[in-house]
């Protein structure tokens, strides 16, 4: 029966990985957060060297070190945490680090598909594909690190699926 | 109105009188509180900046009235509007998914009506004529409606008509003032105290002479073990008594019939509303029943419509207050499948309850060693966080889901039960999460996501058997396309 066929789970070994410097755009991203929270501890720091000069260097100092271990840590994990298969009637996308969300959406559900690319992004030459679908919670669902072409050849791929119906 | 008319028009004029209902209070309260803090030369400045006020919004509702016009077109709505940002709409009459007509009671007096033009689009109120004449009203939906149908019955049959629909459910006075029994309502306690901020804030009312100990001869009689027990008996009353007259307000008269492509209610005492709940964009029923109703069999069925009303949640009432016997007819009316046999609901595994109860249990480590440790009185936050993981343990006694023929059902809730059946077809994406704590005793929640759906409560089984809800997901995904390859079918 069609229902039994379908009915296999798609596993994370049947995924794909995205665009390996996608690594390096989180990475970018996470080090400008951090930059800012260094700047803030640093201003912090400066307020209050006058009443409490013991305390001086330890917020910035903590900040840093933190910091530094996030940003060696956290990007790579976040982006093998990534992964997603096309499949003939729907994508399914796995992400999530703290939270691990696996989802499907049905082509025929989606409304209107984008093509994004943030400054870091086009840099390296990677898009986002984003689903809009007429849901709730996961009305729009993100797929980042694509090659630009292969982002916009799913997108077109995807279009020829979409039968726009909202019943 | 004859067809392909396209003069301008305006809304009605008591839709001033409304407008300035709506405003005025702001601009008084505004300017009164602009002289407040400017000056405080006493109360004719205050009256005079309130004066002033009061008489920029009127001027303004003019304007914005006088700016806001509407064009019946052949096959079209024009609406345009704003003072100085000027606004055109225009809504094609095939992408009009219903016309509602809402009378408040200002509106009932005037003989006039609040239209609202609802397309498949998010925002609320993107067609919306407040106010305009009865009769305008009817023949525009008429119009409308006509216009989709391609049949042209007259206005008087088509009123007619409307009057002939089949009764699928209806609550007579007695029922309406019974349902409001199980609505008690603590509403009229929040005005109350919002009422009593005012008096404080304005300087009328000074809450510390209550509260003065030399006083205390005075202030004790109001709390004396009698006065306290009457004053909760009081209350309790008044909850009772605003329960039943909000339900009675709300849903006096309340008419469920089967119109040509959905379900027509009207109801309301006061603010007389009509909407049709149309057939296809419904998305999944929702059968709710409180602690008490529950024991005495009464239960609430509503359908979670596609860009529906956002006030409401997306969430329409078919039934407030009606026996399962009643419902079912409704849901195979609606062609929705009815509810699995209790046998077939599955509960949660055991050790759902760790990833439930686990956090509450310590978390009141703290405030227990802080009981033994520093002061006996946190024994009382320990207990409130006991109560909080009894609480959850219940929760996942009661939470269960079944897979039926047609559709997928979760029930769940702890004092209020809601049962949610979701056609398979009406999913828009299906989701597997897993938090940290889920990935330890390897749970999972599944989650189906559909339009129209308020964010807080949504049918999701949490905390089922990571295994069992990819299986679930995956099974899900295959009797969504089976389900939709035979509704196309049908059709």
């Amino acid at each position: 029966m069609e229902v039994q066929a379908k009915a296999v789970p798609v596993t994370v070994a049947d995924m794909n990985p995205l665009d390996p410097r996608q690594i390096w755009v989180l990475r970018i991203r996470l080090g400008i957060v951090l930059l800012v929270l260094l700047g803030a501890a640093l201003s912090i720091d400066m307020a209050i060297r006058q009443e409490a000069p013991g305390l001086s260097g330890w917020l910035p100092g903590l900040v840093l070190m933190v910091g530094l271990t996030g940003l060696i840590l956290v990007p790579g994990r976040r982006y093998r945490a990534w992964g997603y298969a096309e499949r003939e009637d729907e994508l399914h996308i796995r992400h999530g680090l703290l939270t691990r969300v696996q989802t499907a959406v049905p082509f025929g559900r989606v409304q209107h598909i984008d093509v994004a690319q943030g400054p870091v992004e086009r840099r390296f030459g990677l898009a986002r594909l984003i689903l809009h679908t007429a849901g709730t919670r996961g009305a729009s669902i993100p797929l980042p690190g694509l090659v630009q072409e292969q982002a916009e050849q799913m997108r077109d791929r995807i279009r020829a699926k979409i039968q726009l119906d909202l019943a | 109105m004859s067809e392909g008319e396209a003069a301008p028009r305006r809304l009605h004029p008591a839709s001033l009188i409304s407008r300035s209902f709506q405003i005025l209070p702001q601009m008084l309260a505004g300017g009164a509180g602009y002289a407040a803090v400017i000056q405080r030369e006493g109360f004719g400045r205050i009256l005079l900046f309130a004066a002033i006020a009061a008489g920029l919004g009127f001027v303004g509702a003019l304007l914005s009235w006088w700016r806001f016009r509407y064009t019946i077109g052949a096959g079209e709505i024009v609406i345009e509007s704003g003072i100085f940002h000027r606004q055109r709409r225009v809504i094609p009459f095939d992408r009009v998914q219903d016309i509602a007509i809402e009378r408040r009671l200002l509106a009932r007096l005037l003989g006039t009506a609040k239209v609202k033009i609802e397309t498949g689009g998010s925002a609320a109120d993107e067609g919306t004529l407040d106010m305009i004449g009865l009769a305008d009203a009817v023949t525009l939906r008429d119009h409308i409606r006509r216009w989709h149908g391609g049949i042209v019955p007259t206005a008087a049959q088509a009123t007619a008509h409307a009057a002939d629909e089949p009764i699928l459910f209806a609550m007579p006075l007695s029922r309406v003032l019974f349902a409001g029994l199980f609505n008690f309502s603590l509403v009229f306690l929040a005005v109350l105290f919002a009422a009593l901020q005012y008096l404080v804030d304005f300087g009328l009312l000074r809450l510390e002479d209550w509260l003065d100990p030399k006083r205390a001869g005075a202030a004790g009689a109001y709390f004396s073990i009698p006065a306290t027990i009457g004053l909760i008996a009081i209350l309790l009353a008044l909850g009772i008594v605003a329960g039943v007259g909000r339900t009675l307000a709300r849903e006096y008269g309340f008419r469920l019939t089967r119109a040509v492509a959905g379900f027509r209610r009207r109801r309301g005492l006061f603010t007389l509303s009509e909407a049709v709940i149309p057939l296809r964009r419904m998305q999944l029923a929702l059968i709710e029943s409180g602690p008490i109703a529950r024991r005495l069999g009464w239960y609430s069925l509503s359908f979670q419509t596609l860009g529906a009303d956002q006030k409401e949640g997306g969430v329409q009432a078919a039934a407030p207050f009606a026996r399962i016997e009643e419902i079912e007819p409704l849901l195979a009316e609606a062609r929705f499948p009815s509810l699995p046999p209790r046998g077939d609901f599955h509960q949660l595994p055991r050790r759902a309850l760790l990833s439930r109860a686990l956090p509450w249990l310590l978390l009141a480590i703290v405030p227990a060693g802080a009981a033994f440790l520093v002061d006996p009185r946190a024994a009382i936050g320990a207990g409130v966080v006991l109560v909080m993981a009894l609480a959850a343990v219940l929760r996942w006694r009661k939470h269960s889901w079944a897979v039926g023929d047609r559709a997928f059902a979760v029930t769940g809730g702890l004092l209020k039960r809601r049962t949610w059946i979701v056609p398979f077809d009406k999913a828009q994406s299906i989701s597997v999460y897993q938090g940290p704590m889920q990935q330890r005793l390897s749970l999972a929640t599944l989650h189906v996501d559909t339009a129209g759906a308020s964010l807080l409560r949504t049918p999701e089984i949490a905390d089922m058997d990571r295994a069992e809800a990819e299986r679930l997901a995956a099974h899900l995904l295959g009797l969504f396309y089976q389900e939709r390859a035979r509704t196309r079918a049908e059709r």
